[in-house]
């Protein structure tokens, strides 16, 4: 199953890395791979594509620990974390 | 001042009065700060072992541990120690000099990316670029690493930023991260306890590290529910609570174990279903609910589907569901368990054996005395048959198991806790992981009392040949070690060897009155196992014993 997540995080030089490691770690195969940076504030939104048959939760809940993540939202599934 | 004073100013605005590191090219201008600071640094001999002192350390005090090492080798040799604490959970602040920025990215000297090595063993890690950025990052690692669930947090300094100049800054206590705790669920969690017959209490280490063993002892006392712990959570419920049943797991009580299996109700407290633990996942308490507390929402339903999850403050949470229980019937069938599944020490022969000595130990050494293990059969023998009455008495590296860890961890509990007893049980294989460190031991006139089970073996490794590998003994004979005696005395520590039964107490007594460091060499049968054993793919109710 493909899942859409859309990650707003800081702009350290770790993010990309960070989000890429935790996602082939969790046992998530990347299909897609956005990166923008936000123009209002310093900060990047990053869109990633994922394909698994685990739940979708299995890897939001590892993400949004991420220091850099700020908001983490999964389309589709009206989701939303936000960061503590 | 310039950054690398500003590191130390950091350090003890943190109330941080002790550290452990090795020094290195890239983070000398650190190192000649540390040269007027009150701060007291122990040069360890290898960075592997300063960082599992600071673990140590960490793990026995409640304090963050903090490590120091030098760019390239010596950076790399924390990752084994960083991933070790975050699989366990311990607040640890590791500082790496790195190269300057001027040579970054040129494979120059000692220069190898720390930064994206240790982002899988930590929770997070920090370069730092300029000078003014200094004491804020370094004032976050300390929040991240005690915050939540504590962890470590690395932070690499290049040199020039170490190097350049920098003014006091003003000091800002940065506020406690607060624990997000949320009440909602624990109606629900009591009405699965007061309608449960045959609950249990599953107790991992966030329990104390949440500092709520006092919540837990009203918890189990009130609610009046049998508990069994995880190797980490030992020593959470008092020595003399009945209804406790010991550990679970693979080398879990087997009292702990078939409870477990038959219980109808799983209060996990700060544990998370690990693989040691459930054995067969699709068999582990198979008839049970589960209610699960954890500060860490990635937690539920990782492993084992939560009926009712509550997450934040174990403090809050534990009173909250607090309610009476009526399974009477269920707490005298455990004891009938308790009973009937209990340890034998009547083992025949004159040879030393390892569960007896452990307990004898146990019995005599003083209260609140700190053990350091290492990780093997020694490990789990120490688990079962020593007792602890607080986890933080009990150091063991459970989440990664790492041999090595035991001594350096035990200098570091030495240093937080100097008026308390601590011993290094370790074994014949992981005693040699990290067997320099006795060179700290010496140098600080460290009285660290070693216990050396030795059956010149890699034991468990050799164990699980001789059940599962058709007794093909691939490179696990250590019957080439070295003259143990003679080694520490080469370090100045005096020790002691012993083959027999009737050596046993006289040998306790002499190590224990020894007011040094001290080495008691203790050579066992190579054909001991460790019982009971649940077999890798069974459930826990189907554990192997010495007798079938």
């Amino acid at each position: 199953m493909q899942h859409t997540l859309t990650i707003t995080t800081s702009n350290e030089a770790t993010v990309v890395e960070r989000l890429l490691q935790v996602t082939r770690y969790r046992g998530y195969k990347l299909a897609g791979l956005e990166l923008k940076p936000l123009t209002d504030r310093a900060g990047m939104r990053i869109t990633l594509q994922v394909q698994s048959d685990k739940p979708i939760a299995l890897l939001t809940s590892q993400l949004v620990k991420l220091y850099d993540v700020q908001q983490l939202e999964l389309a589709s599934a009206a989701v939303a974390a936000l960061r503590a | 001042m310039n950054g690398a004073e500003l590191v130390l100013k950091v350090l003890q605005q943190q109330g941080v009065d002790t550290i452990f590191g090795y020094p290195g090219g890239a983070i000398m201008p650190i190192y000649d700060a540390i040269y007027h600071s009150t701060v007291k640094h122990y040069l360890c001999r290898h960075e592997q072992g300063g960082a599992f002192s600071a673990i140590g350390y960490a793990r026995s005090s409640g304090k963050v541990g903090v490590c120091l090492a030098t760019s390239g080798p010596g950076a790399t040799n924390l990752i084994t120690s960083l991933a070790d604490a975050l699989l366990d959970s311990v607040p640890l602040v590791a500082i790496t000099g790195q190269v300057s920025q001027a040579v970054m990215g040129s494979d120059a000297f000692q220069e190898i990316d720390v930064l994206g090595l240790s982002l899988s063993v930590t929770k997070h890690s920090f370069m730092v670029r300029n000078v003014n950025e200094l004491a804020s990052i370094l004032q976050q690692a300390f929040t991240l690493a005690r915050s939540g669930r504590p962890g470590p947090v690395l932070v690499d300094i290049p040199k020039d930023v170490q190097l350049a100049p920098v003014a006091e800054p003003e000091w800002i206590t940065p506020p406690s991260q607060r624990v997000s705790t949320s009440l909602a669920n624990t109606a629900a969690a009591r009405q699965l306890i007061s309608a449960a017959s045959k609950p249990m209490a599953y107790i991992g280490g966030g329990v104390h590290m949440a500092d709520a063993l006092t919540h837990l002892q009203a918890f189990l006392a009130e609610s009046v529910m049998p508990s069994v712990t995880t190797l980490k959570g030992m020593g959470s419920v008092a020595r003399d609570n009945v209804h406790y049943l010991g550990m679970l797991g693979m080398h879990g009580t087997q009292a702990a174990n078939l409870a477990v299996q038959q219980c109808d109700l799983l209060v996990c407290l700060g544990a998370r279903f690990d693989d040691r633990v459930t054995g067969n996942l699709q068999k582990f308490a198979p008839d049970a609910k589960v209610i699960h507390l954890d500060i860490d929402p990635a937690e539920i339903n990782k492993v084992r589907f939560a009926d009712c999850a509550l997450l934040g403050d174990m403090k809050q949470i534990l009173p909250a569901i607090t309610t009476p229980t009526q399974c009477d019937a269920w707490l005298a069938h455990c004891q009938q368990l308790k009973q009937q599944h209990g340890w034998r020490y009547d083992h025949p022969g004159e040879k030393i054996y390892a569960p007896l000595l452990l307990k004898q130990l146990s019995e005599r050494m003083p209260d609140n005395s700190v053990v350091c293990c290492d990780v093997g059969q020694h490990q789990m023998w120490v688990a079962q048959h020593m007792r602890f009455n607080s986890p933080r008495n009990h150091l063991s590296s459970g989440g990664l198991g790492t041999m090595g860890f035991g001594l350096p961890a035990a200098i570091g509990a030495k240093l937080a806790r100097p008026q308390d007893t601590v011993l290094a049980v370790s074994g014949d294989g992981s005693f040699m992981m990290n067997v320099q460190e006795l060179g700290t031991i010496k140098r600080f006139r460290l009285p660290v009392k070693i216990v050396l089970i030795d059956n010149q073996r890699l034991g468990m490794v050799k164990q699980w040949q001789q059940l599962f590998f058709n007794e093909r003994y691939s490179e696990t004979d250590l019957s080439d070690n070295p003259d143990f005696v003679a080694l520490a005395a080469a370090f100045a520590i005096p020790g002691h060897t012993i083959t027999r039964k009737d050596e046993v107490a006289g040998a306790l007594e002499a190590m224990f009155t020894w007011p040094g460091p001290y080495l008691l060499h203790v050579r066992i049968d190579e054909t001991e196992n460790v019982w009971p054993l649940v077999p890798p793919g069974a459930a826990n109710q189907d554990m192997m014993t010495e007798t079938n």
